[in-house]
Formats: structure tokens, sequence, C-alpha cells
């Protein structure tokens, strides 16, 4: 029609902040449609006496108080998430990072031995996986035949062990590094050669490019993954519900499949969602503090 | 900008598409699948839809669906859609759909749930249907169709009937010249568990993990029943509790009692995996398992070739009084089902019809239709005959009646009880401190209920 | 010099294989245990050749439960993670162009919001998302499994995207600008093309994720028939009774194919050729 007032229009949209809302609307609808409500609902049942069989009724701060006050197997499952947690996160993003490096310069075998890398975290929550991990490293498995191959004689039980038990799972989580593996190898790509062409002119050699360049310009994907590794560290469930569900003695007994029995194995859901809560609490702490540290390390960011 | 457009159209069409897409493939089953509350406004007339949901393995999908087919065969008009699950899964399902009010129309029930499904309203009373004859239970002896009754009400009918079942090494015993004799006592199972370690090295795994029927069966040996009758209490004393813990630290002592490490490289409770069939060294292995009468076929068949898997009962200071015959799994009826009748009748059909039952073959348990039982039994395998065998001459004439289905907050007291027992077996606690530990937490966990 | 060179790639290939072989051992176990007769599987777990070879399993697992056969799980489990992996991946990238190019009041809240959303673990979330999706309507059908997905509701892939974005020198943006390009022209003619890894990356997590989420299914599909093959899978074993692990481990290792296909096929995108031509623009 009117070719000013189609120009007005187009020119309304292309302001930056009307193309920004345009851009998240798909995640606002998203977020208030699919995620609001039930994180709602859940935030409720946290402050009521609930066993999903019966309506929930409302108790006050009931189950907060009684988790702090009244609860060992609380603390204990707590103390485990964070050991797990800050053990594994770290090991996990320096394998990959090691690996995506090797991996980086292209081969034909290059491919296959992504792929290989790669696999574990593909199987990752399957039976097949608990059955071999537990065979693996049982007094009779393959662990400890290797062991013996190598004069260390020993049927030692490592997952039946209340201190090594939470080892086990700590190697499969590391043994699983292949998705941070997929992203950095990802954004090693996006470096631009230029700078390391410069970097050759100024002559530096492979081990100073890494330090001036490569690093540097990966502290974002780092920090990414760090933040998402921390994330699914709090939050892992399959290891433990797979494999140990908290045997020996709770040794291993992750905080969310403690939430996981009390919910759907105990009835007691408006305690296991008030669990759910607190971890959300913890989670966001060690994010933000993780977000505060970013100006020191990390390269240039957005946010 | 254009493209930009293009690719915003694009993508929220592909959404719509997706919408329309799943919506109209499965308008029908939104319908059938809420169950009963929303198929209750669409069909009046003809047509009746119903869920039939059950947990269990590929032999059970395919018969009870087959069983299934059979009835809508011969009943014009009605569908019953068959939903299977694992386990774990089953009961999450279930819960989930009842905290949304779509229960499903006839489902599997198991003795730990049935009391919770009960007192929280989401089971059919089924007491007027057979009092009207629609469903025939002559047949059912009293303590089974006991076993499905919650305060006067029957809400659940018996798919099958078993029994704690001690099944044990056969070619192990036979080779050291023991002959296992049915229900034994706890001193004679103390000696013999000693005898075979000493002989062969072979050691003992008492219910490791799996406490929960061994403790109520052990207990009902004293002279007490776990819960109050109620369901609200614990019975017994910490001070009654004691000998339980103490069968684990006379193992010890003995040296009988298989190391509690060896668990945490199985699955507790899973056939395949249990030390009496998978463990590879003498240390590893135990001479029994304490399981159910209808598990001895899957365990045979996860024997490593030669060896033979004996039959037996739960050891108890006083057999008689300890056993019991059980359900090993129910049928119920969900109580917001839109045709309740009509789903009473193929329950009626499960449990009475020979047609039916040619189908199953018992492979719940024994079909607790005595008449049924008897005529399906030499259709049946080695092992099945056996275990009809063990339930008829064995259990039947020396046991009492069940106790009343496990009360809410039973798992979380169970759960208490085998940990309590991990402690003991790893050398943490003593018989008298696990029993008043356990005691204590139980009384506690049962007060806040 | 040469020689050193050629020892060198020796060394690098002997170390990387050996490391990977490590890796995929377990893989390598399940496909030969799913070769043994079923019950020989844990009796035997310590070797990994079977003693005698049997396609058995893959016959018994592919029959499937009461007469639905794996082919039809396969077929549900690859039209759910399709879509729902398009849906992601597509409008992820919309959304965190937004996030990351754009100022706008909120931009904050929704970042945060986004945070969020993913420290809830998904277990608690079962039974509200249920009873909301119920009121909805959609309990019994796919649309729980796919739709949300095309609202970015995976704050993970946005997230990923937007550390992409910021990879991408605003440089670019400005000169487009400056050509009369507007926001929307800005995003499908540069950045779009430019974070092709990141959409590769998101593609290969999004399917797998997809492929192995059983939890959603479970609550929200109720028909047998449109099982997906994640849930599926875990019929075969019932502790009450027996389990066939044979048939378990043969169709698992057949579950893993989709996606190991789908890596190899797109890995080389991930890598390839980006980094000159991102900076020609």
């Amino acid at each position: 029609m009117n070719k000013k007032k189609n120009l007005t229009f187009k020119q309304f949209l292309d302001q930056e902040h009307i193309a920004g809302y345009i851009f998240s609307l798909p995640f606002t609808i998203g977020f208030l449609m699919f995620m609001i409500v039930p994180m709602g609902i859940s935030l409720y049942y946290s402050f009521c006496d609930y066993n999903i069989l019966t309506p929930a009724v409302f108790s006050g701060a009931d189950n907060y108080v009684k988790m702090f006050t009244d609860d060992p197997t609380f603390w204990q499952t707590i103390g485990v998430t964070f050991y797990f947690a800050l053990v594994s996160v770290p090991l996990r993003l320096i394998f990959a990072l090691i690996v995506a490096l090797i991996l980086l310069k292209t081969t034909k075998a290059t491919g296959f031995y992504r792929a290989a890398y790669y696999l574990p975290s593909i199987i990752g929550g399957s039976v097949a996986v608990a059955v071999l991990w537990r065979r693996m490293w049982a007094t009779d498995g393959v662990i400890n035949h290797l062991l013996g191959a190598i004069g260390i004689e020993t049927s030692f039980a490592w997952l039946g062990n209340t201190k090594t038990a939470i080892w086990m799972l700590i190697i499969l989580a590391v043994w699983q590094f292949g998705s941070s593996m997929l992203v950095f190898l990802s954004s090693l790509k996006q470096i631009p050669a230029s700078l390391y062409e410069a970097a050759t002119v100024d002559g530096a050699n492979k081990w100073q490019q890494f330090w001036k360049v490569t690093l540097p310009l990966l502290t974002p994907t780092i920090f990414f993954n760090l933040v998402m590794q921390m994330i699914n560290g709090f939050l892992a469930f399959t290891q433990c519900y797979i494999i140990t569900q908290g045997r020996p003695m709770n040794s291993t007994l992750f905080y969310t499949v403690y939430m996981y029995q009390q919910s759907f194995e105990f009835y007691n859901t408006g305690y296991g969602a008030a669990l759910a809560w607190v971890m959300l609490a913890i989670i966001s702490l060690i994010t933000l503090v993780l977000f505060a540290t970013k100006k020191f390390w990390v390269y240039d960011g957005g946010f | 900008m254009k493209k930009a457009a293009l690719f915003m159209a694009c993508a929220l069409a592909v959404t719509a598409l997706a919408g329309c897409s799943s919506s109209s493939s499965t308008a029908e089953t939104t319908a059938a699948a809420g169950g009963a509350t929303e198929a209750a406004g669409g069909s009046e007339g003809g047509e009746v839809n119903m869920i039939m949901t059950w947990w269990g393995n590929q032999v059970r999908n395919e018969r009870t669906q087959q069983a299934l087919d059979l009835y809508a065969e011969q009943n014009p008009g009605v569908h019953i859609e068959g939903q299977f699950s694992e386990w774990s899964d089953y009961w999450n399902k279930l819960a989930t759909s009842a905290a949304g009010q779509a229960m499903p129309d006839l489902l599997q029930m198991d003795y730990m749930y049935v009391d919770q499904y009960v007192k929280s309203g989401l089971l059919l009373d089924l007491t007027p249907y057979i009092e009207d004859g629609t469903l025939d239970t002559s047949n059912i002896s009293e303590n089974t169709m006991a076993s499905g009754t919650v305060d006067g009400g029957v809400y659940a009918i018996c798919a099958g009937i078993n029994s704690p079942a001690l099944l044990y090494n056969k070619t192990l015993t036979d080779s050291l010249g023991i002959e296992i004799k049915d229900n034994m006592t706890m001193d004679e199972f103390f000696a013999l568990s000693k005898q075979i370690y000493e002989q062969s090295g072979v050691k003992t795994n008492v219910a490791y993990g799996i406490g929960e029927s061994w403790s109520a069966y052990f207990v009902r040996g004293l002279g007490f029943s776990c819960f109050t009758e109620d369901g609200t209490g614990m019975g017994g004393s910490a001070e009654e509790w004691v000998p339980f813990f103490e069968v684990y630290t006379k193992g010890l002592e003995e040296g009988w009692l298989i190391d509690p490490g060896v668990f945490a490289e199985i699955s507790v409770g899973s056939v395949e995996q249990e030390p009496l069939v998978y463990g590879s060294t003498p240390e590893t292995q135990s001479w029994c398992a304490f399981y159910n009468s209808n598990q001895l076929g899957a365990m045979q068949n996860a024997a490593p070739e030669g060896m033979e898997i004996g039959i037996t009962t739960w050891p108890s200071y006083d057999p008689v009084k300890s056993n019991y015959l059980k359900s090993s799994q129910f049928f119920s009826v969900g109580a917001t089902t839109a045709y309740p009748e009509e789903a009473v009748k193929v329950l009626d059909f499960l449990t009475n019809s020979s047609d039916a039952n040619n189908i199953l073959l018992g492979e719940r348990g024994v079909p607790a239709n005595s008449v049924i039982a008897e005529e399906i039994t030499p259709q049946l395998s080695e092992q099945d005959q056996e275990v009809t065998r063990f339930i008829n001459e064995v259990v039947t004439p020396n046991c009492s009646p069940i106790d009343p289905p496990q009360p809410d907050g039973s798992n979380e007291v169970y759960d208490l009880l085998n940990r309590t027992v991990e402690q003991v077996c790893y050398g943490q606690l003593d018989a008298q401190t696990a029993a008043n530990t356990f005691y204590e937490g139980a009384v506690e966990i049962m007060s806040a209920k | 010099m040469r020689a050193k060179r050629t020892i060198g790639k020796i060394i690098y290939h002997v170390l990387v294989c050996g490391f990977g072989l490590i890796m995929i051992y377990p893989l390598v176990w399940m496909v030969m245990s799913a070769f043994k007769p079923t019950n020989t599987i844990f009796t035997t777990a310590g070797q990994l050749i079977p003693e005698t070879f049997t396609v058995e399993n893959y016959i018994n697992g592919w029959k499937g439960f009461a007469g639905i056969s794996f082919g039809v799980f396969f077929r549900n489990s690859l039209f759910i993670s399709i879509v729902a992996t398009i849906g992601t991946v597509l409008v992820s990238s919309v959304v965190a162009y937004g996030l990351a190019r754009c100022k706008f009041r909120g931009r904050r809240i929704l970042f945060v919001a986004m945070l969020l959303s993913m420290m809830l673990p998904a277990q608690v979330l079962m039974i509200p998302q249920y009873l909301w999706y119920q009121k909805l309507g959609w309990v019994g059908s796919y649309k729980p499994l796919i739709i949300p997905y095309f609202f970015a509701i995976q704050g993970f892939f946005v997230y990923l995207m937007m550390n992409f974005i910021d990879g991408i020198p605003r440089e670019l943006d400005e000169a487009a600008k400056i050509d009369g390009c507007s926001y929307y022209g800005i995003f499908g003619r540069i950045i779009f093309p430019l974070i092709t890894p990141s959409l590769i990356t998101g593609c290969i997590f999004s399917f797998m994720w997809r492929w192995d989420d059983f939890l959603s299914a479970l609550l929200y599909i109720n028909e047998s028939a449109k099982y997906p093959v994640s849930l599926a899978l875990k019929l075969f074993s019932d502790p009450g009774s027996s389990s066939d692990y044979g048939a378990m481990f043969a169709m698992a290792s057949l579950s893993i194919l989709p996606a190991v296909i789908m890596f190899i096929c797109l890995q080389k995108y991930l890598v390839e050729g980006i980094s000159t031509s991102g900076l020609k623009g």
C-alpha cells in the first residue's frame, strides 16, 4: 500500500529493542506457558504435606524446618553431591579440553576418533553401562585383574567400600566427557586462523600460541561449559540411580536420588519438592559466584 | 529482512504443523487414554473403550494382551487397550495419573501399594459386584480374598497365588550330602549355613537389601506383626526386634554371612544377578536366596548350566505362624472408570474363564480360582508344576493368614530397615543398637503419616 | 626431520587409538553381550568374545511386545527426536541472537529465567507438568514431547548459541547495518550461517537427549504402540519375574545407531572451513 507507512512499520520493527523482543518472544512464551506454571505448582507443593495420591495440604515451612533440623540423610547427600560435583566437573572439563585439542587436527581417521570419544556420552545412562561398570570394578573384575598383571595382587571391593565407591561414579562421569568436548571442538574452530598466522609471524611457538591465543579466546566457552557442567553435576542422577542406589551406606547417595526416593518411593512428595527448591537455591548461588568471577578471567563477554 | 521473516514464519509453521499432525492422529487416543474421565462423555451407546495397565516382562505382555483381545472378540463393542511398563516406571506413572484423577479402568496392583490406593479412594470397591454375581469368587479361598480386602471392602482380586520360598542350590547341597527339609526352624537354618560354609566356603545371603517380606515373615514367627492391625504404628518393641538383627550378627561371627560389598556390584533383587546364581567364587556365592515361589522358573533359567535350583520354605522360629500364601499381584478397577460394570466383567473373565487362563497359563502365579488352577496344571512347565505342588502340599497346610496390606509409610520403614541391616553387615552396629535405632526411626516415620 | 614427523604421527595415532579403545570398550562389550545366549551374559561378563554366537537376541528383541515390533518404536522415536530437534535448534538460534545482540529491557530477566529453568531437577517437575498438560488436554499425545521445544524451552541451547554469537566480531553487524541491513537481515544473512558449528552441535545434543528421554514419554504416552525406543527398552526387565537382558542389550545396541550415524555424518561440518570464511564475511 502506502510506501511511506510501510517504511515506518519496517523502521519500527528494526529498532534494537523491538527486534530484541521479537527474537526472544518464543522463549518468553515458552517460559510463561511451559515452565512458570509447573515451577509455581512445585514451589507450592514444597510448603505442603503432599503424597501424590491425595490432594496437597498446606503445612507452612514444615518441610524446610524438618530438612535442616531433623534429617541427617539430607546433610549426608549434600556432602556427597558437593564432593561429586566439585571433583568430577573440573576433571571432566580438563579431559574434554585436552582431547578436543588433540582431535582438532584433521586426519583421515579423525572422524572415527571423535566418534569413539563421543560414544560414551551416547550410551550414558543405559542398563548395559550399569552392569558393565559394576563388573569392571568388581572384586574379580577387569580392573583388579589389570592391577594383578602389574604386580599388585588385590581383590579390593572398589564399589563395596564406603571410601572408594563415590570415585567409581566420578570416573564414570569423567569418562563421559563427550558433550563438553564437542562444544570445545566447535568453538576451537571459531578462532580465526589469521590470529594464529599473526602469532607465527611474531615467532610464537605452538605452546605460546596455546597460552596467548587459544586459551584466552576459549575462555567464554570454558565458562559456558563450567556453568553448564556445574548445574549438571549438582543435578546428577543417573549414575547413582542405575549403579549404586546410594550403596554402600548412603556413601554415594546423590541429592537428586534422595529427592526422588522421598517423592516417589516414600510418597513424601511435598518434602521432595522442598528438597528440589533448596537445591535450586544452592545451584543459583554457585552460578552467581561463577558469574561474579567472570570479569577476572573471561575474555570479552556479552553477559 | 525477507529471508528472516520467511525463516520465522517457517519456524512457526512447523510448530503449528507438529501440533496438527500429532493432534489428528492422536485425537482418539486422548479420549481413550485419559481414561475414564474423558471417555465418559463420548460413547454411551455401543462402544466401550477401556485401558488396562500392568507391569511385567515380554511373556506377560504378550499373554495378557492376547487374553484381552480374546475378550474383545467374544464381546463385540468392547475394546481394551493394554499398556505395559517396567515395575518402577509403572508406579511413577500410576501415581502421576492418580494425581491427575485419571486412573486406568483396569490395573494390576501390588500388596505393597493397595492400602494407600484404597485409602486415597482410587480403587473401586468390588463388593457389590461380588454380591450381585458379576464377579464370581466362589472358587477363591477365603485367605486369598482377604489379602485384597481393606477395611471390609474387596478392592483387589488375586491374579496369582504365591508364597515366600527359599530357592537353593540343590546341586551343592546334594553334593555335600545335605538334605533340605521344608518348614525348617531358625536354628536348623543357622546350623545348615554354618555347615555349608565350613564344607564348601559358600556363604549365605539373608535377604540383603530386600528385607521387606523377610522381616514381616520373621517377626510373625516371634508372635507379632511388623505393623499394628490398623496400620498406624509399629508392632512389637525395640527389644522384640533384636533377634531379627541377631541373624546377621551371628552370621558375621560364624563367618557364613556373605560380604555386603558383594551387593554393591549387582542389582539387588534382580534374579539374574542374585549371588545364588551369579557369584564366581565361593565367597561371593550364596547357597540360597529369599525369593517367592513364582520366581523358581526364572531362577532356574538364570542358573549356570548344571545347577539345579530347589525350593523350600523360609526358615522361622515358628514356621506355621510365619508362613503365608500371598498374591503375587492383584487386578483392580480404577475408582473413576466410566464403565465399572464392564471392567468388573473383564476381571471375572481373567479370573474364572478357562479360555483366558489357557492363554495366561499361571504366568502371574497359581490361579486364584482353584478349579482353574487344577485345570491348567498339566499344561505348565516342570518348574511351574513343582511350584503348584509346593504351594498346595507344603505351604497351604502349614500357614497362617497374611498380615493386612502394608500401610502408608511402610516403604520408608523398610528402607530404614534395609539400611540398618547394611550397617549391621558392615559391622558398624550390634544387634541391640540396630534394633533400637531401627525401632525408634520407624516409630517416628509412622507417627508422621 | 621427516622421520621425526612420521614417528610423531605414529605415536599420535597409537595413543589416540589406544585411549579410544578404552572409551568404546563398554559399547563393544554391550554389542558382544547381545550375541551371547541370554543366560550366559552375566556368568561370562568378564569375557568379551562370546563362546557361541547367536542372533536369537536380535530376533527375539525385534519382535517387541504383544505384537508391536521394535520397528514401530524406532519410527516413533525418530519422529519425536527429529521434529523436536529441528524446533529446538532453529528457535534457540533466533532467541540466542535476540539475547546476545539486541539490548532491550528485560533481557537480563529472561537470561536469569533461562538459567533458573535449568536448575530445577526434572523429576520434581514431573507431577506439576503432568497436571498442566492434562489441563491443556495434551496427555496421550506427542504434543508434550514436541511442542515445548519449539519455544526454546531448553535454556542450554540458547546459551550455547549465545556463546557462539558472542564470538562473532560485532564489526560484521555494524558493517552490515551501514549497508542498510536490518536486524533480521543480519541474523539471516550473517549470524545464522556463521554459527553453523553450534547449530550442528545443538542438533547432535538435542537428537541424543530427545532419543534418550523416557520420562516424558512414560508420563504422556498412553498407547503402547506409541512408545519410543527409550521406554520400550526398559520393558525387557522385570525385577519381579525374569528379565531378558540379551534382547535388551541387542535392542540397546541398535538404539544407539541413529545417534552414532548422525554424529559421524555431522561431525565434519562441525569443524570444517568456518574459521576463515568467518572473517571475510
